[in-house]
């Protein structure tokens, strides 16, 4: 392993010999121990490393605060999404509260409508509209009959 | 009673809203920092852990225990963060320090903060599966196997995203590596 990818196998798997491959520690292990530069190399991934695991407590504190608003904000939980299989209780469970007074109008039109029906409030305005028609027919008739071809002048 | 991860989100999956809680209190200050490295501002980060819960919720009678459910909800955190779309990172008030104290630990306390502002720049111009990867591996000490599982990707891709990670960054913060020795 020259000192090109002895870097690259530090990019990748950092420089805490735990994290490295079981296949591959021995060598590299032997590697920085036996040669000046791959100890430097070593060295330095070792500096990086710990550069990037550090923290502040700078930050620490404000996500304190986001934590708590966050924990504040999560009160008012929205109705949760039910897996297929459970589609008929979902049917059954339907919130029909928000919408009860189109739910009534509904009901009310369909019940006058059943009694209307029943009673025959419908008929009786059917057999008069009938009778109208019909009188209207016979004025016409006698209007425009013409007349009998009895061969008697006037 | 049994109160794993798991137990709570099979009390969730019922309506059990005390169980939710209990969950949120356990898993949104680790999801709020990681979502914060990640985007480089609290204001996002609490948006995301917000959502990221929420959808825990909601999705709670759908989920299967097939992944460790904190492994789940780190995915869900790291989609949201990779989905969000970029914004310039905001600095805030206490973040951009104080008037300048000469005693000799504050002086240490401004170069921290210095080295950690220019670390934070720099991370925070990576390319965003490069800095989902450095963030997962060094902030939250994941394997590359488990940060595999996170990203959706192979082991292999994960070393590629790390290798030139750390390559970006060696360029952007130059010889501030070595004064760290």
């Amino acid at each position: 392993m020259n000192n090109e990818e002895l870097q690259t196998f530090l990019d990748s798997h950092g420089a805490d010999p735990a994290r490295w491959p079981g296949s591959q520690r021995a060598a590299v292990e032997n590697l920085v121990a036996s040669r000046a530069e791959a100890r430097a190399l070593f060295e330095q991934a070792r500096r990086f490393d710990a550069l990037l695991t550090g923290t502040t407590t700078h930050a620490a504190d404000d996500d304190d605060a986001a934590t708590a608003r966050v924990l504040a904000r999560l009160t008012a939980l929205p109705p949760q999404k039910k897996p297929l299989w459970q589609w008929p209780s979902v049917l059954l469970d339907w919130q029909f509260a928000p919408a009860w007074p189109r739910m009534a109008a509904l009901a009310c039109c369909a019940a006058v409508g059943f009694v209307v029906g029943i009673a025959g409030v419908d008929r009786t305005l059917e057999r008069y509209e009938t009778s109208q028609m019909m009188m209207a027919q016979t004025d016409i008739g006698a209007i425009f009959e013409p007349e009998a071809l009895t061969g008697a002048r006037p | 009673m049994d109160d794993t991860d798991e137990a709570l989100m099979a009390r969730v999956a019922r309506g059990d809203q005390p169980a939710f809680r209990v969950l949120a209190r356990r898993h949104v200050p680790a999801m709020v920092g990681l979502a914060r490295r990640i985007l480089g501002n609290t204001a996002d980060a609490e948006d995301v852990a917000q959502e990221a819960m929420l959808r825990v919720w909601t999705h709670a009678p759908r989920w299967q225990p097939v992944a460790a459910f904190r492994t789940w909800l780190t995915r869900v955190v790291v989609n949201l963060c990779l989905d969000r779309k970029r914004r310039a990172p905001w600095v805030d008030l206490e973040a951009a320090g104080e008037i300048v104290d000469r005693t000799p630990g504050a002086i240490e306390q401004m170069e921290a903060d210095e080295r950690e502002r220019l670390l934070q720049n720099a991370i925070g111009k990576l390319p965003d599966r490069q800095r989902a990867a450095i963030v997962l591996t060094y902030k939250e000490g994941m394997t590359n196997a488990q940060v595999a599982d996170i990203l959706d990707t192979s082991v292999s891709a994960v070393e590629t995203l790390l290798i030139r990670g750390k390559q970006n960054l060696r360029r952007a913060l130059g010889g501030f590596i070595d004064e760290e020795g």
